[in-house]
């Protein structure tokens, strides 16, 4: 999560929200979160799935970005 | 209602908010209907104890549906979620930082270090990720799950 606020500081595009997947259980759902941390981007159009190191969560941006 | 925080876990954020550089604003966004908004009430009491512990740190309260203008142009949709911007006098610089839910467990932690970052008005990324960042040209949202264990 403090990778996402980090990327959020750093680009007036990046926006960055936690969720507490117990209490947002229907945002949750909606996404399909079985484990946490799960991050979704974009709304969806990629996910990971883990503690993303901030190279792979940049490769999961880029991908999200392509589709 | 009682303190939520106990004094030992209050001479432990202290220290790390030794580290805090520039004022932070949090901005609570909760509803008085308890029905809907099961932890509100306790979200605003834990944050603020947590911004009493630093004179750099202030709070604001709002009303989800009374201050709707507000929270639209914070993007907030949903109650509890709370918002950590950048404080200079009177402006306040909106980094879309936000957390919905109570932080509460493991999350409280993310809270602590996330205020401690945002003071710093600085992300911290390395160079590669900052300059890919700065090559953006859409917009990127972030959702991140998590759970207080």
């Amino acid at each position: 999560m403090l990778l996402a606020y980090r990327m959020a500081m750093e680009s007036p595009l990046v926006e960055a929200e936690g969720v507490d997947a117990m209490e947002f259980g229907e945002l949750s759902d909606k996404y399909g979160v079985s484990g946490v941390p799960h991050t979704a981007i974009n709304l969806g159009a990629n996910h990971v799935v883990g503690a993303a190191p901030e190279d792979m969560l940049v490769a999961e941006i880029k991908k999200a970005l392509e589709n | 209602m009682e303190n939520m925080l106990n004094e030992d876990i209050r001479k432990q954020v202290r220290e790390m908010f030794a580290e805090i550089d520039q004022p932070v604003e949090v901005l609570f966004f909760g509803t008085e209907d308890e029905a809907s908004c099961q932890y509100c009430k306790e979200t605003g009491q834990l944050l603020e104890e947590v911004t009493s512990l630093s004179d750099k740190l202030s709070l604001k309260q709002y009303d989800l549906e009374k201050d709707g203008a507000v929270a639209s142009q914070y993007k907030v949709d949903a109650a509890p979620t709370f918002v950590l911007a950048g404080r200079d006098g009177d402006s306040v610089t909106d980094y879309a930082v936000r957390f919905k839910g109570i932080p509460a467990g493991h999350e409280f932690s993310t809270l602590v270090n996330a205020l401690v970052i945002v003071s710093k008005r600085d992300s911290g990324l390395s160079d590669k990720t900052r300059q890919f960042l700065g090559e953006l040209k859409k917009p990127v949202k972030l959702e991140v799950f998590a759970t207080p264990t």
